[in-house]
Order: structure tokens, then sequence, then C-alpha cells
């Protein structure tokens, strides 16, 4: 279990974790969230002691992590780098073999999983010549190669095509189903909502929400109302506290309180015309993210 | 034994990275081609026979030629006799178009003749003016022969002796070895620091492993990649060396190649970390030399140190060759030449074993802060109270 304590580090005149603390089950795929500036990355450092913190630490199973116990972990950094002028196969090989893997496996392994990642006509190639995307790739298979048992990936998805998007997604859930605990960073919130069981959300160098997709959806105090209704007559108005999310011809978004008595608003859209669509849902990721983060 | 492991990967990464460029093939090759040549050529152009042409006014004396031939130290050398007009000796001279020109009993060269050819010339000469004397005197040809045997005169010149002087000699080599070794190389470490620095490899890399793992393990690649260049363009210029047979090198010189060995590895040791944390401190290989001018500075100093010390043994020279910075460039000097004092050359060593171990841990800890800093420069200072104590 990966566990962050009570995080605080400042760079000058800028606080960049205030008290950050979240933890990570074994087998778990956590989508750790925030708007830029929020400090995602510098507690993702601070697992790898890149960043040190003034105050607070972090643990791997309840003690803290040493640099052995770091060689059994995978970090791919928001700015990826690797060697240029090195070729790819050799490259991976050559972390894993940091990493502790035997020379053999460790080239056994990068083979493996250069070829998964679509790269298995390209290992004798210098990193330098690749596109941006398979740069990433192999960054990629740089984290994985020795199995690491805590996968950290800073913004893994930025700059990925949709098709890359996808393989990523699949090899992270993959990872997590094999027993790694996988944590990574991201903007693209409707992804974290398909992929992951948990997210922890962070603002201001702390955080401010965390839990399972679905608990921290419906533990919104908010409720969404989707309705198509064949009518030009504000309908909704009576409902207590409803906001108008989106508007669109006859389609409209409204929010309302959790305790809204969803039967009423339907009979009042069915008094107003047809009802094409109705749905009463709660908030979806991005605006349990945005409820979290924006001020008041 | 995990942390021994880890420097042996980094070590032989820096060290086959660099290996296996066509830059690194290529700048061997010529250094070794510019070495041979150095020693080759030299005793090629050398080794061709002396060719003199000899000017005379008035009339050629048929067994001049022959006798000159005969009477030069070198074999092989060839002489041409040629008539040169009576007002257009200097000219000749100066022109070049011949070596000297005898005119009587004067003999007439350029400024800076082989000495050699001149005192050969004057000796024939001089033996057949005599013999026309002798002839004109009325002796006989026995008598004549005998008196003129009496004036040849046999030179000897000895080889130098071994010794002081051919060891501070190599004593001054080892100097000019030792600087450029350690810029040369001491440059590699700083632009393999800056560029991992540059590509931001670093953070991977110290996600996985230390700072101070990537610190020794960049020093041992690169240091053995160092030392095995240095290793063979010594025995480039040996074969070379043996090949002409000819090896004009100070003798003493193999007896202070231990002495560049020992204090390659202590100078390297200081001076690469010294470099890798000036690397630290920058992110662009523009701003690489910059940084670490102030290093290249304290050794040119020891250097110029030893350059202007080589005819003896001073007291700067003294003070010099016991401060760590200038030791690995003037202690050398003083140990080839036989100077040094057996507690001064302890004293040197400690020192500079404790400097480079203060070194590491000041350095090192720079470059642990200085390589995960962004911006294009950082200050040591930031470097030092950002670092991972």
């Amino acid at each position: 279990m990966l566990e962050l304590r009570d995080l605080h580090k400042r760079f000058g005149d800028v606080v960049a974790l205030d008290g950050c603390s979240f933890s990570v089950e074994p087998g778990m795929l956590v989508g750790f969230l925030g708007p830029n500036g929020a400090g995602k990355t510098t507690a993702m450092r601070t697992i790898f002691d890149l960043v040190r913190p003034d105050r607070g630490e972090v643990t791997w199973n309840g003690a803290p992590i040493d640099y052995e116990t770091r060689l059994g972990f995978g970090y791919m950094p928001e700015e990826r780098g690797l060697y240029p002028r090195m070729r790819i196969r050799q490259q991976v090989t050559y972390f894993a073999a940091l990493h502790g893997m035997g020379r053999a496996d460790a080239e056994a392994a990068a083979t493996r999983w250069l070829t998964d990642l679509g790269l298995g006509d390209r290992l004798e190639s210098k990193l330098e010549v690749l596109s941006h995307g398979n740069q990433q790739r192999v960054q990629l298979a740089t984290a994985m190669t020795h199995d690491p048992e805590l996968l950290v990936l800073d913004e893994p998805f930025a700059g990925l095509d949709p098709i890359g998007v996808e393989a990523m997604a699949g090899i992270l859930s993959e990872r997590a189903a094999a027993g790694t605990v996988v944590v990574f960073s991201s903007h693209q919130l409707d992804l974290v909502e398909d992929l992951c069981e948990r997210v922890v959300i962070i603002d201001g160098g702390s955080v401010v929400l965390e839990g399972t997709v679905s608990g921290l959806r419906s533990g919104s105090p908010r409720r969404y109302i989707d309705a198509s209704v064949a009518s030009d007559a504000e309908w909704w108005l009576p409902l207590p506290g409803v906001v108008v999310v989106a508007a669109d011809g006859e389609h409209v978004r409204l929010a309302v309180d959790r305790n809204v008595d969803v039967g009423a608003a339907f009979r009042l859209a069915e008094t107003a015309g047809t009802v094409r669509h109705f749905s009463f849902e709660p908030p979806n990721l991005s605006e349990v993210f945005r409820e979290a983060v924006s001020p008041g | 034994m995990k942390t021994l492991r880890i420097i042996r990967l980094i070590a032989w990464r820096d060290f086959w990275e660099r290996f296996a460029t066509r830059g690194f093939q290529i700048s061997s090759a010529v250094i070794m081609i510019i070495v041979a040549a150095l020693i080759v050529v030299p005793w090629y152009v050398e080794g061709a026979a002396p060719s003199w042409t000899v000017g005379v006014t008035g009339e050629v004396n048929p067994d001049l030629q022959a006798a000159i031939e005969a009477a030069a130290p070198e074999e092989d050398t060839s002489v041409e006799v040629v008539t040169v007009t009576d007002g257009e000796v200097e000219q000749a001279v100066r022109d070049g178009e011949v070596d000297l020109v005898v005119d009587d009993g004067e003999l007439i060269t350029s400024p800076g003749a082989d000495p050699t050819m001149l005192a050969t010339v004057a000796a024939v000469v001089g033996g057949f003016r005599f013999a026309e004397a002798a002839e004109g005197a009325g002796l006989d040809a026995a008598a004549t022969a005998e008196l003129l045997a009496a004036t040849a005169i046999e030179v000897t010149e000895l080889e130098p002796e071994e010794g002081d002087d051919g060891n501070v000699g190599a004593a001054f080599i080892a100097s000019i070895l030792l600087f450029m070794a350690i810029v040369f190389y001491g440059q590699w470490i700083l632009t393999g620091v800056v560029e991992e620095k540059a590509s931001r490899v670093v953070e991977v890399v110290l996600g996985t492993v230390r700072s101070h793992h990537l610190l020794a393990g960049k020093i041992a690649g690169i240091g053995a990649l160092g030392a095995l260049q240095l290793v063979v363009i010594g025995i480039t210029a040996a074969v070379a060396g043996t090949i002409a047979g000819t090896l004009d090198v100070p003798s003493g010189l193999g007896s202070v190649a231990w002495i560049v060995m020992l204090w390659f590895v202590l100078g390297f040791a200081f001076y690469a970390t010294a470099f890798a944390a000036a690397g630290s401190l920058v992110s662009r290989i523009e701003d690489a030399q910059n940084a670490a001018l102030p290093l290249t500075l304290l050794l040119m100093i020891g250097y110029f140190g030893a350059a202007f010390s080589i005819e003896g043994d001073n007291p700067v020279l003294q003070v010099m060759s016991l401060l760590p910075p200038f030791a690995p460039v003037t202690m050398p000097v003083r140990m080839a030449a036989g100077t040094a004092t057996a507690w001064e050359i302890v004293l040197s060593i400690a020192l500079m074993v404790v400097a480079t171990w203060l070194l590491v841990r000041v350095a090192g800890r720079v470059y642990a802060g200085g390589l995960l800093q962004g911006g294009r420069k950082t200050k040591v200072r930031e470097a030092w109270t950002s670092a991972r104590g």
C-alpha cells in the first residue's frame, strides 16, 4: 500500500503541497486529478525522492521508502526524457537492468514490451528518430518492463492519439488487474471516469475529494436532469434551486438538489409538452471535479 | 552489492554509448595517426640521405665531388659541384641555388648552415689546398700524404647522458599529458551531465537510483574510456617509435609512466567530480563551457606553473605541488625530476585524497540539487539547498 501522509512543500513563496495525504491499495487504478498547479507533479515526485518534502512522509507497506524499495517502482515523469541517441531496445533493457533485472531477462522483457507496444520493427532505432507518440511508448516501456509493484504516471495520455489513448488505457487496467498499484494524473476526466475505480482530487496542495468514482458521484449534493420536451415553456422553473447548465433547442440540462422530487419534475415536463427524453443522474466526474475545485 | 551493480551498469552505459559513436572512433583514429605521424615523419625526413650543392668559382677540380662524398660522415651523402660566376656568389647562396661557395681559400654560406657540411667541405678543400701547396714546395707524394693524414681530426659526439635532463623532459611531457587528459576527458563528463539534464532523462534515472550512483558510474565509465584511449595512444607511440627505430623521447619516460597513471587517477577523480557539478548547474550545452571555465583555469594555472618551473625546482612549484587543485599537473613534474621529497609526495597525495573526498560531498550535493532544478542556469547555493541531503 502506498501512503502519502501530511506532505508539505514550499518552493520559495509558492506552496506546492499543503498537507497532502492519501493512500492507494494494491490492485487499484487511481486517477490523480487537480487543476494546473495543484501539486500533482510535486506529490508524485516525492514518491521517487525527486522532491524532498519539508514535512510529512511517503510510505510503502507502512515503511519509509529507500532506494532499494524504489527499484521495484516504475515512473513516467511529466517531462518525458530518455537518452536521444540510444537504441530503444538497449535503452529499455538498460533501465530494466538498473531496476534489478538480469541482463538476459531484461532484454527479453524489453523486446516483448516494445513489440506489444507496436515497436517490434523499430527495436534497433535510435530514440530521436521516432515520432513523438512512439517515443512516449518507449517511455512507458521504460517504466514497466521490470514489472513494478507501483506504477506512477504523470499525464500518460497527454499527446496521444485516440488509438494510443485506448492502448494506454488497456495496459493500465491490465497492470492494475495483475495486482500492481497504478496511480496516474490526467486532465481527461471522461477517460478517468471510465478507467478508474478511485480518484483523488487535489487543489491548492491538499486533497479536496477522494473516493470511488461512483461514490463521489452519488455523494454529490447535486443531481442533473437531462430532458427533451416539445415546449417553449420554461417548465422547470418551479423546481427548488434549479440551475440551467445547458440548453440547446428542446434539450436542457438542469442542476438540481439531490433531494428533489423526481416524480414532480417529470410531471412538470409532461404537463408542458411531449417528453422525448428524461433522465435523472448524479453529476459526471467533470462536474464533481468542478464542484470540488472551483472556489466557493 | 546492489550499489556496485548499479554503478557498474551506469559506467558500462557511459563507456559503451560513447565508445560506439562514430565521433569517438574517428577522433581516436585521427589522434593515433597524428601521434604516429609526429614520430615517423621526422624520422623519415631526417633519414633521407643529405645532398649538398657546392659552388666553386673558377675551374672545377674533377676530384672534388668524390672527395667530399668520401669525407662526409653520413653514408649516401650526394654532392654536386657547380660553377658559380665570380660576381654572383652571394646571390647564389642567398637564393639557395647552392649550399655554399668555395672561393679560393674562403667558404661563403648562408646563416645557420649545416655545420657538418661546413666542416666536411672545409676539411676537404683545405686538404686540396695543402696538397697543392706541398707540391709547390717540392714535397714528394708520400710525405704530403703523411702530413695530410696528421691533419685529419675525428669528432666523437657523446650520446645524451641518462639522468636528470631526460627525466625533466619526461616530466614536462607528463604534465602536458595530464593537463590535456584531465581537461579533455573532463569535457566528456561535463557534456554527458548536461545532455542528461537537457534531455530530462535524469528525472527517470534519479527516480530509480541515487545521484551518487549516477555520479560514480559516470566518472568510472568515462574515466575508463579515457584511460583506454590514453593507453592506445601510448601503444601507438611505442609501436611507431620502434618502427622508426629512433624513438626520440627522453629516456626517463618509461620510469614516469606509473607517475602519470597515478596522477591521472587522482586528478581525474577530483576534476571529474567538479566538472559534473558544473554541468549540473546548466541545462544547455551552450552554457556548459562557461560553467566549467573556472575549473579549466585552475588546471591551466597549475600547468603553467609547472611549465615555467621546468628549468628547476623553486618555491612556487613546491607549494603548488602540495595543493590539491594544482598537484595533478605539478607534483608529477617534481616526482619525475626527482626533486620531490618523500614526505612531500605523501602529503600531496594525502591532501589530494582528502580534497577529493570533500569535493564528492560538496560537489556531489550540488550535482544532486542542480540536476533536478529547471530553468536555464542554477546557482550553486540553490542547488545546494534543494539537494536531497
